[in-house]
């Protein structure tokens, strides 16, 4: 995973939630620490799959709590 | 095979005066649905929006859209809309590109974007005599009670 895809990542998610990208560590939880709700989640998801043209399981959504796994995530699924 | 209010009231729970869609003319599977809404020349809203000067409120337009992406959900996922779910609208990015005056006819157009069980986006328009009135995405959520 490149640097270059991890900050894309970073990027679209701080934009999404509205959270400044220095506080989107890769362990702070989308859902306690920054209260993501089904809105959120889903408007990350659309924007995800958009920008790497693929579909995500319904069921792996409540897998991704945090950047770090997003990104892990993206990893297995890209190669 | 087209809706009439009926059906669409089988699935909405908006009543009169707050429903937006008179029937639904076009549904392709679970992607997107074409329903229409016409507008009669003495709507109650137009004595104020605006006096000497009827023009349909872009708002009612953004409730048309959300009306016909509930439809559209509903068809995508039967087992959550037969539940009676409260749905809520979230967020809405809407640009408002011509007016719709009395005795028009909305063309109220739903594409599916993401569904999921609990949440939803869509992308909608609505035309007026072939023209894009207005254009919006809707994120709305799905409580089921």
């Amino acid at each position: 995973m490149s640097n270059n895809i991890e900050e894309e990542i970073r990027n679209m998610v701080s934009e999404i939630l509205e959270v400044p990208v220095d506080k989107l560590t890769p362990e702070v939880d989308f859902f306690q620490d920054l209260e993501v709700d089904s809105l959120k989640a889903i408007e990350i998801v659309a924007a995800f799959e958009k920008k790497y043209r693929i579909i995500v399981p319904e069921e792996d959504i409540p897998k991704i709590r945090n950047l770090g796994q997003l990104i892990e995530y993206t990893e297995n699924i890209t190669g | 095979m087209p809706w009439d209010q009926e059906k669409i009231k089988s699935v909405l729970p908006h009543r009169e005066p707050f429903l937006f869609l008179d029937e639904v003319i076009m549904i392709e599977g679970s992607q997107k649905i074409v329903a229409v809404k016409r507008i009669a020349k003495e709507e109650e809203y137009f004595r104020g929006h605006f006096p000497g000067n009827p023009i349909v409120p872009g708002v009612l337009m953004i409730e048309a859209m959300a009306q016909a992406s509930v439809i559209l959900f509903s068809l995508d996922r039967p087992h959550i809309a037969e539940t009676e779910p409260d749905y809520y609208l979230g967020k809405v990015k809407a640009d408002f590109l011509a007016p719709a005056y009395p005795g028009d006819q909305l063309i109220v157009e739903a594409n599916k974007v993401k569904f999921l069980d609990n949440a939803a986006i869509t992308d909608t328009l609505i035309k007026v005599n072939d023209r894009i009135a207005a254009k919006a995405n809707l994120v709305f959520s799905i409580q089921q009670k």
